[in-house]
Protein backbone atom coordinates (compact mmCIF):
# COMPACT_ATOMS: atom_id res chain seq x y z
CA UNK A 1 0.00 0.00 0.00
CA UNK A 2 1.65 3.47 -0.77
CA UNK A 3 1.15 6.54 0.56
CA UNK A 4 1.41 8.62 -2.29
CA UNK A 5 0.28 8.50 -5.72
CA UNK A 6 2.10 6.29 -8.26
CA UNK A 7 4.60 8.77 -10.01
CA UNK A 8 6.26 7.98 -13.55
CA UNK A 9 8.89 6.65 -11.41
CA UNK A 10 9.46 6.08 -8.01
CA UNK A 11 12.44 6.33 -6.13
CA UNK A 12 11.50 4.01 -3.24
CA UNK A 13 10.51 1.19 -5.67
CA UNK A 14 13.63 1.53 -7.21
CA UNK A 15 15.56 1.25 -4.14
CA UNK A 16 13.52 -1.67 -2.60
CA UNK A 17 13.52 -3.49 -5.24
CA UNK A 18 17.88 -2.82 -5.94
CA UNK A 19 18.42 -3.83 -2.20
CA UNK A 20 16.08 -7.10 -2.28
CA UNK A 21 17.23 -8.12 -5.96
CA UNK A 22 20.92 -7.66 -4.70
CA UNK A 23 20.61 -9.40 -1.14
CA UNK A 24 18.01 -12.46 -2.43
CA UNK A 25 20.68 -13.29 -5.79
CA UNK A 26 23.61 -12.66 -3.17
CA UNK A 27 22.42 -15.54 -0.56
CA UNK A 28 21.53 -18.08 -3.13
CA UNK A 29 24.96 -17.84 -4.96
CA UNK A 30 26.44 -18.64 -1.36
CA UNK A 31 23.85 -21.09 -0.43
CA UNK A 32 24.12 -22.99 -3.58
CA UNK A 33 27.91 -22.33 -3.30
CA UNK A 34 27.95 -24.10 -0.05
CA UNK A 35 25.72 -26.80 -0.72
CA UNK A 36 27.93 -28.01 -3.90
CA UNK A 37 31.25 -27.81 -1.89
CA UNK A 38 29.70 -30.24 0.28
CA UNK A 39 27.99 -32.36 -2.11
CA UNK A 40 31.26 -32.86 -4.12
CA UNK A 41 33.68 -32.72 -1.38
CA UNK A 42 31.59 -34.11 1.95
CA UNK A 43 32.37 -30.97 3.92
CA UNK A 44 30.89 -27.29 4.54
CA UNK A 45 34.50 -26.35 5.31
CA UNK A 46 35.70 -23.55 2.37
CA UNK A 47 40.04 -22.99 2.56
CA UNK A 48 39.39 -19.83 1.53
CA UNK A 49 41.21 -17.26 2.85
CA UNK A 50 41.80 -13.97 1.10
CA UNK A 51 44.68 -11.74 0.50
CA UNK A 52 44.54 -8.25 1.71
CA UNK A 53 42.67 -6.40 -1.24
CA UNK A 54 40.18 -3.78 -2.21
CA UNK A 55 36.79 -4.19 -3.08
CA UNK A 56 37.50 -3.35 -6.78
CA UNK A 57 40.34 -6.36 -6.63
CA UNK A 58 38.61 -8.75 -5.27
CA UNK A 59 35.46 -8.27 -7.67
CA UNK A 60 38.50 -8.32 -10.63
CA UNK A 61 39.45 -11.74 -9.46
CA UNK A 62 35.95 -12.95 -9.34
CA UNK A 63 35.18 -11.55 -13.15
CA UNK A 64 38.57 -13.45 -14.27
CA UNK A 65 37.82 -16.74 -13.15
CA UNK A 66 34.80 -16.58 -14.74
CA UNK A 67 35.97 -15.82 -17.91
CA UNK A 68 38.20 -18.33 -17.92
CA UNK A 69 35.15 -20.86 -17.03
CA UNK A 70 36.40 -22.14 -13.58
CA UNK A 71 32.82 -22.20 -11.95
CA UNK A 72 33.69 -23.99 -8.75
CA UNK A 73 31.85 -23.88 -5.84
CA UNK A 74 34.63 -21.06 -4.15
CA UNK A 75 33.70 -18.98 -6.48
CA UNK A 76 29.81 -19.30 -6.19
CA UNK A 77 30.37 -18.24 -2.70
CA UNK A 78 32.93 -15.62 -3.93
CA UNK A 79 30.69 -14.22 -5.97
CA UNK A 80 27.60 -14.25 -3.67
CA UNK A 81 29.66 -12.12 -1.18
CA UNK A 82 30.72 -9.75 -4.11
CA UNK A 83 27.48 -9.36 -5.23
CA UNK A 84 26.25 -8.21 -2.09
CA UNK A 85 29.29 -5.84 -1.81
CA UNK A 86 28.09 -4.13 -4.68
CA UNK A 87 24.56 -3.65 -3.56
CA UNK A 88 24.46 -0.78 -1.19
CA UNK A 89 26.99 0.93 -3.59
CA UNK A 90 24.40 0.09 -6.81
CA UNK A 91 21.77 1.90 -4.39
CA UNK A 92 23.65 4.79 -3.98
CA UNK A 93 24.06 5.41 -7.48
CA UNK A 94 20.31 4.92 -8.32
CA UNK A 95 19.45 7.42 -5.67
CA UNK A 96 22.42 9.84 -7.55
CA UNK A 97 20.54 8.92 -11.03
CA UNK A 98 16.87 9.33 -9.33
CA UNK A 99 18.05 12.83 -7.85
CA UNK A 100 19.61 13.84 -11.23
CA UNK A 101 17.49 12.82 -13.49
CA UNK A 102 14.24 11.93 -12.23
CA UNK A 103 13.61 14.86 -9.42
CA UNK A 104 16.04 17.30 -10.67
CA UNK A 105 16.91 18.15 -7.25
CA UNK A 106 20.88 19.78 -7.43
CA UNK A 107 21.13 19.29 -3.53
CA UNK A 108 20.35 15.83 -3.19
CA UNK A 109 22.39 14.73 -6.44
CA UNK A 110 25.57 16.29 -5.15
CA UNK A 111 24.53 14.69 -1.62
CA UNK A 112 24.56 11.12 -3.41
CA UNK A 113 27.78 11.87 -5.29
CA UNK A 114 29.69 12.90 -2.78
CA UNK A 115 28.99 9.27 -0.97
CA UNK A 116 29.31 7.42 -4.42
CA UNK A 117 32.46 9.24 -4.52
CA UNK A 118 33.56 8.41 -1.56
CA UNK A 119 32.47 4.85 -1.56
CA UNK A 120 33.90 4.30 -4.50
CA UNK A 121 37.42 6.01 -3.80
CA UNK A 122 37.29 3.36 -1.07
CA UNK A 123 36.09 0.19 -3.05
CA UNK A 124 39.44 0.96 -5.03
CA UNK A 125 41.70 2.18 -3.10
CA UNK A 126 45.02 0.01 -2.81
CA UNK A 127 45.47 -2.08 0.22
CA UNK B 1 36.21 -23.69 13.09
CA UNK B 2 33.05 -25.77 12.60
CA UNK B 3 31.29 -24.47 9.49
CA UNK B 4 27.59 -25.98 10.77
CA UNK B 5 28.44 -24.78 14.69
CA UNK B 6 28.90 -21.32 12.70
CA UNK B 7 26.15 -21.47 10.95
CA UNK B 8 24.14 -22.15 14.18
CA UNK B 9 25.64 -19.02 15.70
CA UNK B 10 24.82 -17.00 13.31
CA UNK B 11 20.97 -18.18 13.32
CA UNK B 12 20.97 -17.53 17.07
CA UNK B 13 22.11 -13.94 16.76
CA UNK B 14 19.95 -12.96 13.62
CA UNK B 15 17.18 -14.12 15.53
CA UNK B 16 17.59 -12.83 18.58
CA UNK B 17 19.44 -9.57 17.47
CA UNK B 18 16.32 -9.53 14.89
CA UNK B 19 13.98 -9.92 18.28
CA UNK B 20 15.51 -8.16 20.65
CA UNK B 21 16.13 -4.69 17.96
CA UNK B 22 19.62 -4.73 18.60
CA UNK B 23 20.95 -6.11 15.34
CA UNK B 24 22.92 -9.43 15.09
CA UNK B 25 26.11 -7.87 15.11
CA UNK B 26 25.96 -7.39 18.83
CA UNK B 27 25.71 -10.91 19.49
CA UNK B 28 27.81 -12.34 17.11
CA UNK B 29 31.30 -10.71 17.25
CA UNK B 30 30.84 -12.09 21.20
CA UNK B 31 29.89 -15.49 20.04
CA UNK B 32 32.73 -15.54 17.20
CA UNK B 33 35.73 -14.72 20.05
CA UNK B 34 33.84 -17.32 22.55
CA UNK B 35 34.18 -19.39 19.69
CA UNK B 36 38.40 -18.66 19.06
CA UNK B 37 38.45 -16.30 16.54
CA UNK B 38 40.56 -13.24 16.97
CA UNK B 39 38.30 -10.14 17.80
CA UNK B 40 39.38 -8.62 14.95
CA UNK B 41 38.35 -11.23 12.09
CA UNK B 42 35.23 -11.37 13.93
CA UNK B 43 34.71 -7.73 13.64
CA UNK B 44 35.73 -7.55 9.80
CA UNK B 45 33.29 -11.31 9.25
CA UNK B 46 30.26 -9.31 11.14
CA UNK B 47 30.34 -6.04 9.44
CA UNK B 48 29.76 -7.94 6.42
CA UNK B 49 27.13 -9.89 7.35
CA UNK B 50 25.54 -6.28 8.41
CA UNK B 51 25.18 -5.53 5.20
CA UNK B 52 22.78 -8.41 4.47
CA UNK B 53 20.81 -7.96 6.98
CA UNK B 54 20.04 -4.50 7.00
CA UNK B 55 19.85 -4.14 3.25
CA UNK B 56 17.18 -7.26 3.50
CA UNK B 57 15.14 -5.35 6.08
CA UNK B 58 15.88 -2.15 4.22
CA UNK B 59 14.23 -3.36 0.87
CA UNK B 60 11.04 -4.00 2.84
CA UNK B 61 10.39 -0.92 4.54
CA UNK B 62 11.56 1.43 1.33
CA UNK B 63 8.45 0.00 -0.48
CA UNK B 64 6.36 0.88 2.32
CA UNK B 65 7.30 4.28 2.06
CA UNK B 66 8.24 4.65 5.50
CA UNK B 67 12.09 5.04 4.83
CA UNK B 68 12.61 9.05 4.37
CA UNK B 69 15.34 8.71 1.58
CA UNK B 70 16.32 12.03 2.14
CA UNK B 71 17.19 12.07 5.37
CA UNK B 72 18.91 8.78 4.79
CA UNK B 73 20.96 10.32 2.19
CA UNK B 74 21.70 13.30 4.06
CA UNK B 75 23.05 11.51 7.49
CA UNK B 76 24.97 9.12 6.02
CA UNK B 77 27.82 11.14 4.26
CA UNK B 78 28.13 11.70 8.18
CA UNK B 79 27.95 7.67 8.98
CA UNK B 80 30.33 6.59 6.14
CA UNK B 81 33.02 8.92 7.12
CA UNK B 82 32.76 7.64 10.79
CA UNK B 83 33.11 4.24 9.82
CA UNK B 84 35.93 4.73 7.87
CA UNK B 85 37.66 6.04 10.38
CA UNK B 86 36.27 3.82 13.29
CA UNK B 87 37.14 0.55 10.85
CA UNK B 88 40.69 2.36 10.34
CA UNK B 89 41.38 2.71 14.15
CA UNK B 90 39.80 -1.18 14.42
CA UNK B 91 42.87 -2.54 12.18
CA UNK B 92 45.58 -0.98 14.23
CA UNK B 93 43.79 -1.49 17.36
CA UNK B 94 44.94 -3.71 20.74
CA UNK B 95 42.27 -6.72 20.80
CA UNK B 96 41.91 -5.73 24.40
CA UNK B 97 40.88 -2.20 24.06
CA UNK B 98 38.47 -3.09 21.92
CA UNK B 99 36.84 -6.00 23.83
CA UNK B 100 36.55 -2.68 26.18
CA UNK B 101 34.69 -1.04 24.09
CA UNK B 102 32.30 -3.11 22.81
CA UNK B 103 31.24 -4.49 26.16
CA UNK B 104 30.83 -0.71 26.77
CA UNK B 105 28.63 0.23 23.86
CA UNK B 106 26.82 -3.00 24.08
CA UNK B 107 26.15 -2.38 27.81
CA UNK B 108 24.93 1.70 27.25
CA UNK B 109 23.08 0.33 24.09
CA UNK B 110 21.46 -2.38 26.13
CA UNK B 111 20.58 0.32 28.82
CA UNK B 112 18.50 2.60 26.40
CA UNK B 113 16.57 -0.55 24.64
CA UNK B 114 15.96 -1.33 28.40
CA UNK B 115 14.35 2.05 29.97
CA UNK B 116 12.85 3.21 26.16
CA UNK B 117 10.39 5.34 26.35
CA UNK B 118 6.98 3.86 25.70
CA UNK B 119 5.46 7.79 25.41
CA UNK B 120 3.43 8.61 22.37
CA UNK B 121 5.61 10.55 19.37
CA UNK B 122 4.80 14.55 18.86
CA UNK B 123 5.37 16.21 16.25
CA UNK B 124 8.65 18.06 17.01
CA UNK B 125 8.90 22.16 17.64
CA UNK B 126 8.94 23.63 13.86
CA UNK B 127 11.97 23.07 11.68
CA UNK B 128 15.40 25.55 12.17
CA UNK B 129 15.95 26.85 8.67
CA UNK B 130 18.92 24.50 7.84
CA UNK B 131 16.40 21.49 8.35
CA UNK B 132 14.40 23.29 5.78
CA UNK B 133 16.52 23.72 3.26
CA UNK B 134 17.62 20.04 3.86
CA UNK B 135 13.98 19.03 2.27
CA UNK B 136 13.64 17.30 5.74
CA UNK B 137 9.98 16.23 6.55
CA UNK B 138 7.62 13.23 4.57
CA UNK B 139 4.60 11.98 5.75
CA UNK B 140 3.82 8.04 5.95
CA UNK B 141 0.68 5.96 6.64
CA UNK B 142 0.08 4.58 9.96
CA UNK B 143 -1.40 1.19 9.66
CA UNK B 144 -2.42 0.77 13.33
CA UNK B 145 -3.91 4.80 13.58
CA UNK B 146 -5.26 4.30 10.02
CA UNK B 147 -3.84 7.83 8.93
CA UNK B 148 -1.28 9.57 7.60
CA UNK B 149 1.11 11.20 9.86
CA UNK B 150 3.28 14.22 8.84
CA UNK B 151 6.56 15.01 10.39
CA UNK B 152 9.59 17.16 9.87
CA UNK B 153 13.19 16.59 10.98
CA UNK B 154 14.93 19.12 13.82
CA UNK B 155 18.18 19.80 14.55
CA UNK B 156 20.04 18.10 11.32
CA UNK B 157 23.05 20.50 12.07
CA UNK B 158 23.83 18.44 15.39
CA UNK B 159 22.13 15.13 13.80
CA UNK B 160 24.76 14.97 11.03
CA UNK B 161 27.90 15.39 13.26
CA UNK B 162 26.48 13.04 16.09
CA UNK B 163 25.35 10.40 12.74
CA UNK B 164 29.27 10.54 12.45
CA UNK B 165 29.96 9.35 15.78
CA UNK B 166 27.28 6.23 15.29
CA UNK B 167 28.87 5.29 12.68
CA UNK B 168 32.43 5.08 13.89
CA UNK B 169 31.13 2.91 16.66
CA UNK B 170 29.41 0.99 13.79
CA UNK B 171 33.34 0.82 11.53
CA UNK B 172 34.92 0.05 14.93
CA UNK B 173 32.79 -2.92 15.83
CA UNK B 174 31.33 -4.27 13.07
CA UNK B 175 28.15 -3.95 14.19
CA UNK B 176 24.91 -1.92 12.61
CA UNK B 177 24.71 0.39 15.87
CA UNK B 178 21.47 1.46 15.23
CA UNK B 179 20.53 1.17 18.54
CA UNK B 180 22.96 4.67 18.60
CA UNK B 181 21.27 5.98 15.38
CA UNK B 182 17.50 5.29 16.43
CA UNK B 183 18.54 7.36 19.71
CA UNK B 184 19.64 10.27 17.69
CA UNK B 185 17.10 9.89 15.39
CA UNK B 186 14.39 10.13 18.08
CA UNK B 187 16.16 12.21 20.76
CA UNK B 188 17.75 14.80 18.31
CA UNK B 189 16.30 15.44 15.22
CA UNK B 190 12.56 14.42 16.84
CA UNK B 191 11.50 11.61 13.82
CA UNK B 192 9.05 9.29 14.74
CA UNK B 193 10.45 5.88 15.91
CA UNK B 194 8.85 4.09 12.60
CA UNK B 195 10.59 6.57 10.38
CA UNK B 196 13.98 6.69 12.60
CA UNK B 197 14.04 2.79 13.20
CA UNK B 198 13.72 2.17 8.54
CA UNK B 199 15.91 4.98 8.32
CA UNK B 200 18.71 3.94 10.11
CA UNK B 201 18.58 0.47 8.12
CA UNK B 202 18.53 2.06 5.34
CA UNK B 203 21.93 4.31 6.24
CA UNK B 204 23.62 0.78 7.46
CA UNK B 205 24.24 -0.98 4.87
CA UNK B 206 26.78 1.57 3.06
CA UNK B 207 27.94 2.67 6.43
CA UNK B 208 28.66 -1.11 6.61
CA UNK B 209 30.11 -1.18 3.20
CA UNK B 210 32.62 1.49 4.22
CA UNK B 211 33.95 -0.29 7.16
CA UNK B 212 34.06 -3.71 4.84
CA UNK B 213 36.32 -1.69 2.49
CA UNK B 214 38.57 -1.27 5.63
CA UNK B 215 39.08 -4.69 6.80
CA UNK B 216 39.05 -6.17 3.49
CA UNK B 217 41.75 -4.39 2.69
CA UNK B 218 43.79 -5.37 5.95
CA UNK B 219 42.96 -9.05 4.35
CA UNK B 220 41.28 -9.69 7.88
CA UNK B 221 37.95 -11.04 5.68
CA UNK B 222 37.74 -15.10 5.55
CA UNK B 223 35.23 -15.45 3.26
CA UNK B 224 35.29 -19.19 4.24
CA UNK B 225 33.63 -17.87 7.72
CA UNK B 226 32.17 -15.22 6.36
CA UNK B 227 30.03 -17.37 3.76
CA UNK B 228 28.15 -19.61 6.22
CA UNK B 229 28.07 -16.41 8.71
CA UNK B 230 25.99 -14.21 6.15
CA UNK B 231 23.45 -16.99 5.60
CA UNK B 232 23.18 -18.00 9.13
CA UNK B 233 22.15 -14.42 10.55
CA UNK B 234 20.08 -13.46 7.41
CA UNK B 235 18.09 -16.71 7.62
CA UNK B 236 17.37 -16.09 11.91
CA UNK B 237 16.49 -12.39 11.14
CA UNK B 238 13.99 -13.16 8.78
CA UNK B 239 13.09 -16.13 11.05
CA UNK B 240 12.89 -13.91 14.14
CA UNK B 241 11.77 -10.88 12.41
CA UNK B 242 8.43 -12.86 10.81
CA UNK B 243 7.77 -15.91 12.66
CA UNK B 244 9.24 -15.48 16.46
CA UNK B 245 8.14 -11.76 16.97
CA UNK B 246 4.23 -13.52 17.17
CA UNK B 247 5.47 -15.70 19.56
CA UNK B 248 6.97 -13.58 21.90
CA UNK B 249 6.00 -11.01 24.11
CA UNK B 250 7.57 -8.26 26.91
CA UNK B 251 8.47 -11.16 29.17
CA UNK B 252 10.80 -12.98 26.74
CA UNK B 253 12.27 -9.97 24.95
CA UNK B 254 13.97 -9.16 28.35
CA UNK B 255 15.05 -12.21 29.12
CA UNK B 256 17.22 -11.65 25.63
CA UNK B 257 18.03 -8.16 26.90
CA UNK B 258 19.67 -10.16 29.73
CA UNK B 259 21.61 -12.33 27.89
CA UNK B 260 22.52 -9.13 26.01
CA UNK B 261 23.92 -7.24 29.90
CA UNK B 262 25.45 -10.75 29.99
CA UNK B 263 27.71 -10.32 26.84
CA UNK B 264 28.47 -6.98 27.56
CA UNK B 265 29.63 -7.81 31.00
CA UNK B 266 31.64 -10.77 29.50
CA UNK B 267 33.27 -8.80 26.78
CA UNK B 268 34.67 -5.70 29.30
CA UNK B 269 35.76 -8.47 32.00
CA UNK B 270 37.82 -10.06 28.90
CA UNK B 271 39.31 -6.45 27.69
CA UNK B 272 40.29 -6.26 31.65
CA UNK B 273 41.88 -9.57 31.68
CA UNK B 274 43.59 -8.36 28.67
CA UNK B 275 41.81 -9.95 25.97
Amino acid sequence: MTVRPAKHIDAASIIGLTLLVGVVSSLALIAIGLAWHWARWGTLELDYTLPATSVGGFVLADVRQLELGEVRPRLLVSLGIVVLLLTPWVRVLASMLYFAIVERNAKYTCFTAFVLALLTWSLLGSP
Amino acid sequence: MSVPLLFAVSILAGSVGAMSGMGGGVILVPALTLLGLDIRRAIAISIVSVIATSSGAASAYVRDHITNLKIGMFLEMFTMLGALLGASIAVVSEPRILFLVFGAVLLVSWATLWLQRKEEWHPAAPPDSFSRWLELDGVYRDRRLGCDVRYHAVRAWLGGPLMFGAGLVAGLLGIGAGALKVLIHDLVMGLPPKVSTTTSNLIIGVTALAGTSVYLRAGLVDPGLAAPVILGITVGAFVGTRVLVRLTNRTVRRVFLGVLAVLGVEMLLRGIRGG
